[in-house]
């Protein structure tokens, strides 16, 4: 390997050589080409030149030690001379310096004045005028008298003037040729006489070929040659120059820019912004808009604002103004005030560019109907009510409830006129009761037994229990065998104490409503405290729960049907109780009060949940069959799902109604639950309730039934379902039921 | 060769199931214009040269089993027939509207209605006087002759009558009634009445204790002398119309069993109390009709409101087969062609077809009331019409020829009424909201009496029933 390389090394020498060789011969060529003739001009013989060239050397060295050696002869004479001054130190005098006679000294021998550029006229009473070079005065010269003066005029010497020259303040005098000077200087003419400017030319060289030249000896070689020794030059410049001991030439105009950026110093913000594809997610920083005509101090009029432009700016919210300033005229720039928001005004810029995202957000380009649940539409949840189809008419005054009979084959209603009506479903009245006279009928409910037929009605403070005369033997005798078999009870209950063995009075009396009643089917009456607003039955049919809101302590009782016992499970509760329904398969008890609705254990005895339907003031609620769901209807217009499972605040919230909700009911075998409002309409949900916890219950509002009129403000008061069918009935403050399917 | 600009002819056959119109033999194929309608069509059928009628019968016709409602262009264009293909259109008499004839004034609500006459299938082919027996909502059964008058009105309860509301009466024979209601029993009453035909008295022969909860309908069979029953208690009851032959009651399911002793003191005893044949608990909710075979009497239909309808063999007292529907059925009907009408809650009729070679088992619904369909009544004259009165106030009349084809809920075609009768003293007036004071009852039709209907409005109307449709 070793010789190729070493080989190859020596030829890239040779490259170099020949390369800086080139360069010479090419760059150098013409620079030096005039040297080159004085060279050979002066070396008539190159051979005797490199002979002689060490000899040159020598005379050369000669002639400088003689030269020397002269010099050391002069100065072995001192140019000067010592002598003692006043004070009696020495002093040396130099002799005075002889200039030779080629010397362009020209004013040495002149004794000037030295006085410099001052008039003479400081000197006017002074006898001198001056001072020569070695600083003795130069006396005045004596101004002859007029005789004197005359004598000269006669005698006028060659060459006077009669200026006197300011430097010597002798007589100036000029020669004749010196005036002829002046005088040709004074008219433009070229001061030289007989100098002709426009000679003949005298053609020395001429372009024409000589057909026979002077001389014919040929070109000499080094015509074509070039010089090695200016090759030599220009390797050691070039040399100088890769090593950097040369500095390129500039061209002057870079070397003046550079200078003046040396002494003006620019910073560049944007110097280090990230260079950004140009890309059309990509949003630079804007930039602060240029200066307009109107930021000006002195702009033009129509710029300047009028008096009620101005007013309307100032009246201006400062966020809402187009511009942050007025456009005002001052005389002159140092007129003009500092800018006051100028601190605010660079934060505020500067909080925008590093706050503010330069980014375009990716819109999710999403459908916002794609995110709705996927609802069934009401077409696939048939079967349920959409239109009336019997109109329930009798009542006098409002009709506040209404029930469906456990087989589905009757309806009970109460109103205001204190009647109990039982219809069949075709709008036939079967049966009236009045069980009061003066205070409306709150609730009708019927046992939900099959077994019995037995209907439960409110008014005012009383509960009375009838048996309809309109069911077989068979069935009556049962449900007054119900009804009667408390009687025993009643008396051999003890009657319970207070404290200090006074009777206390009982929760409620239990007693035989009277004969006229009797006659007419109502069998059972039970007196409680105070009125009872809500009634509602256990599901065995045994128990009822019934919420007198004004009752404060009693508000909330349960009543024993097989007993006639009354009890009073709560001491206390906070709040209004408003309703009360017992759960449809385990023992607990539901009691809503104004906004909450608790859930007690009557087993255990102790509170298990607290609901928190948001409502300001629950109207009433009812419990799914299954009896892990609630709804709630409130008096502020809504409806509220609860899943108990879920959590104590709704699942679901509707507002569908812009009056108060009155009364919310459950189909007992559909999933199926309508709600009862103000505004004289019935909204019919459609709501689904699967087993497995996984999934929340579906609600789709199937159908807004609208029928009832709206008397005094109030629409419908109650709802039923019909215990299988999707049928529902509703009770209106404008005297009818009406019968939905 | 002139150029014919008028309409093509179309070469039509004229048929016809009516023997008193028969055409000659040579009028049966004629070359009729394209371009003409029915009434063009009866004009030339009433012609001279045709049927030569003294007066003229309106004709309608029907091509290939629907009626022809078009021009004959039309109608072939429409069905993708060549106007060059022959046409057989069978001419029929053509429909009259069932003209209002007069209304009986009730008490109470009219619960239902039975006609007697001599096409009535209880006094069928005996010279009878025509009547109509009503029962009404405040217990009464009465009976009307055309004239309007009251011949004979049942007792109260105390007189061995309904002491609650009834639902059902039925003529058994022209000297026999059975009604019956809410009070739970049916009572068979023997109707008499004088010579002159202006007055007659209902007598209660026996009473049919057995169910627990109101009859809501009756069938009888006449000749057969049986009764059926369809109550709330889930149940259908076979009864005999003979004193003799009819079982004791149990004396469990009489009302003196549990009443007080006012109860028992005002209960008739003098009346006999009998028991049912069979009682057959087929439904669990309360059935709303139960009707016979129309050819076999050991077949009974029962609808009941938990959406079926049941074929119940009387002699064993089993259920053979069930239809199951969408909707509580308030009221069926059997119809002679072996199919069943049942008027459903959901405001439509439905067709049904008990057999079990019937591919479906809906074959048509009947839409256009408004309203639940509380009865029905097939046509006296064919089998393909039927009437139903709903709780929207009015009867409807249906043919079950003109059809289209439905895409709607339980399939099969779709019909549409022929007629809607409405009430005569809402004439002209809007139907009431959902019904409200003029719900129809009960329904019959009767060849003699027309469509005879009672309702919320406490009368009985009558409107004409004949020449509604053409054979």
């Amino acid at each position: 390997m070793a010789p190729p390389r070493l080989s190859k090394k020596r030829k890239d020498v040779a490259e170099s050589d020949e390369s800086d060789d080139g360069l010479a011969g090419t760059a150098l060529e013409g620079v030096l080409s005039d040297d080159e003739d004085n060279d050979s001009g002066s070396e008539s013989d190159p051979n005797s030149d490199d002979f002689n060239d060490p000899d040159d050397d020598d005379v050369g060295n000669d002639f400088d030690a003689t030269s020397i050696s002269s010099a050391d002869d002069d100065e072995s004479k001192p140019n000067y001379k010592v002598v003692k001054d006043a004070n009696g130190n020495e002093r040396y005098e130099y002799a005075e310096i002889d200039p030779v006679y080629d010397s362009d000294d020209s004013d040495a021998n002149e004794k000037g004045n030295t006085i410099g550029n001052i008039p003479l006229s400081f000197y006017d009473s002074y006898p001198h005028i001056g001072y020569d070079i070695n600083g003795k005065k130069i006396m005045r010269p004596a101004t002859g008298d007029a005789l004197d003066a005359l004598l000269e005029t006669i005698e006028i010497p060659k060459g006077w003037t009669g200026l006197t020259d300011p430097q010597t303040g002798k007589p100036l005098e000029l020669t004749r040729e010196q005036l002829e000077l002046l005088r040709r200087l004074q008219t433009s003419q070229i001061p030289e006489e007989n100098y002709d400017p426009y000679p003949d030319l005298i053609p020395y060289f001429t372009s024409i070929e000589e057909k026979m030249p002077l001389s014919s000896a040929p070109e000499p070689k080094r015509r074509f040659l070039p010089s090695k020794h200016e090759a030599k030059r220009v390797a050691k410049l070039v040399r100088a120059i890769k090593e950097g001991r040369i500095l390129p030439y500039k061209p002057p105009e870079e070397r003046e820019r550079e200078k003046g950026e040396e002494e003006e110093v620019h910073y560049d913000i944007w110097a280090n912004e990230e260079a950004q594809e140009r890309h059309i997610m990509n949003i630079p920083a804007p930039k602060l808009a240029p200066p307009g005509y109107d930021l000006s101090y002195n702009p033009p009029p129509e710029y300047l604002p009028t008096q009620e432009e101005k007013e309307a700016w100032e009246k201006m919210d400062p966020e809402e103004r187009e511009k942050e300033y007025l456009p005002a005229k001052f005389d002159a720039l140092r007129k003009v005030p500092g800018y006051g928001e100028f601190v605010k005004e660079r934060f505020e810029r500067s909080l925008d560019l590093y706050l503010a995202p330069r980014v375009r957000k990716n819109r999710l380009n999403i459908d916002p109907n794609s995110l709705l649940p996927k609802l069934p539409s009401p077409e696939e949840l048939k079967p349920f009510p959409t239109v009336c189809q019997a109109i329930f008419k009798g009542h006098e005054g409002r009709v506040r409830t209404v029930s469906f009979s456990p087989d589905g084959e009757w309806i009970a209603s109460g109103g205001d006129d204190g009647t109990v009506r039982v219809w069949s479903l075709n709008g036939h009245q079967e049966w009236v009761a009045r069980i009061s006279t003066e205070e409306p009928v709150q609730v009708v409910r019927w046992r939900p037994n099959k077994d019995t037929f037995i209907l439960a009605a409110v008014a005012g403070e009383d509960i009375f229990f009838a048996v309809p005369p309109l069911v077989s033997g068979a069935l009556e005798k049962a449900s007054r065998d119900v009804i009667d078999l408390g009687f025993g009870h009643a008396t051999n209950g003890a009657v319970p104490t207070t404290a200090d063995g006074a009777k206390k009075e009982p929760p409620a009396k239990w007693s035989r409503p009277g004969s006229k009643l009797e006659a007419a089917g109502v069998l059972l009456k039970a007196t409680v405290r105070s009125a009872i607003k809500t009634l509602s039955w256990h599901r065995r049919g045994d128990f009822l729960c019934t919420v007198s809101p004004t009752g404060q302590r009693s508000s909330v009782a349960v009543h024993t049907l097989s007993k006639h016992l009354s009890q009073i499970p709560f001491r206390r509760l906070p709040g209004l109780a408003q309703a009360a329904h017992f759960h449809p398969s385990r023992p607990y008890f539901f009691v809503a009060t104004q906004r909450m609705i608790r859930c007690y254990d009557l087993q255990r005895q102790e509170l298990v949940k607290i609901l928190q339907p948001g409502a300001r003031w629950i109207s009433g609620f009812d419990v799914h069959p299954g009896g892990d769901n609630l709804i709630v209807g409130s008096y502020d217009r809504r409806l509220l799902w609860h899943d108990l499972d879920l959590s104590t605040r709704p699942y679901k919230t509707m507002r569908f109604h812009t009056e108060a909700v009155r009364a919310v009911r459950y189909h007992r075998a559909l999933p199926l639950f309508a709600d009862a409002s103000d505004d004289g309409s019935l909204q019919i949900f459609h709501g689904k309730v699967v087993s497995d916890l996984m999934e929340n219950a579906t609600i789709v509002p199937v159908k807004m039934l609208r029928g009832h009129k709206i008397v005094s403000k109030l629409g419908v008061l109650d709802v039923d379902w019909h215990p299988r069918h999707p049928w529902c009935i509703s009770a209106g403050a404008d005297g009818t039921c009406r019968l939905w399917a | 060769m002139e150029i014919d600009t008028s309409p093509a002819q179309v070469k039509v056959i004229f048929t016809t199931t009516e023997p008193d119109l028969q055409l000659p033999e040579s009028g049966q194929q004629l070359l009729v214009p394209g371009d003409i309608k029915r009434y063009g069509l009866s004009r030339i059928l009433n012609s001279e040269s045709m049927l030569n009628t003294s007066s003229p019968i309106p004709l309608d016709f029907l091509a290939n089993g629907t009626f022809l409602r078009t021009s004959i262009e039309e109608y072939l264009s429409t069905n993708g027939l060549s106007s060059e293909s022959t046409l057989t259109l069978q001419y029929v008499r053509s429909l009259i509207p069932p003209v209002y004839e007069a209304s009986f004034e009730h008490d109470d609500w009219v619960g239902d209605v039975d006609v007697l006459s001599s096409t009535s299938p209880a006094g069928l082919g005996a010279s009878v006087n025509d009547r109509i027996a009503s029962a009404s909502y405040d217990g009464l059964v009465r009976v009307w002759n055309p004239s309007g008058e009251t011949v004979a009105t049942s007792a109260a309860g105390r007189g061995g009558g309904h002491t609650l509301r009834l639902d059902a009466v039925k003529w058994l024979s022209p000297k026999q009634i059975a009604s019956a209601g809410l009070d739970r029993k049916v009572v068979i009453w023997d109707y008499t009445e004088s010579s002159d035909g202006f007055s007659g008295s209902l007598k209660p022969n026996m009473e049919l204790w057995g169910h627990e909860k109101a009859i809501n309908s009756l069938a009888v069979n006449g000749p057969a002398g049986r009764i059926l029953t369809a109550s709330s208690d889930g149940r259908i009851g076979l009864w005999s119309s003979s004193k003799k032959t009819a079982p004791q009651a149990d004396p469990e399911t009489l009302p003196s069993a549990h009443s007080s002793k006012k109860t028992k003191l005002s209960s008739a005893a003098n009346t006999a109390q009998r028991g049912p044949l069979a009682m057959i608990a087929a439904h669990d909710e309360p059935v709303t009709a139960a009707v016979f075979h129309p050819n076999d009497n050991t077949v009974a239909y029962s609808a009941s409101k938990d959406h079926t309808v049941k074929t119940i063999d009387l002699t064993t007292s089993r259920e053979v087969s069930r239809l199951t529907t969408l909707h509580p059925i308030l009221s069926a009907i059997a119809l002679p062609g072996s199919l069943i009408a049942a008027g459903s809650s959901a405001r439509h009729i439905t067709l049904l077809d008990p057999r079990e070679s019937a591919k479906s088992t809906v074959v048509m619904t009947l839409r256009g009331h408004v309203n639940m369909v509380s009865s029905l009544a097939p046509s006296p004259d064919n089998e393909y019409s039927l009437v139903s009165g709903s709780y929207d106030s009015t009867c409807r009349v249906w043919d079950l020829r003109s059809v289209h084809h439905g895409l709607e809920e339980g399939g099969g075609s779709v019909s549409e009424p022929v007629y809607t009768i409405g009430r005569e003293w809402l004439k002209e007036k809007k139907l009431p909201a959902a019904g409200d004071g003029a719900k129809v009852l009960g329904v019959a039709w009767d060849a003699t009496w027309g469509i005879v209907s009672g309702g919320e409005d406490k009368k009985v109307q009558i409107n004409r029933g004949r020449g509604l449709f053409a054979s």
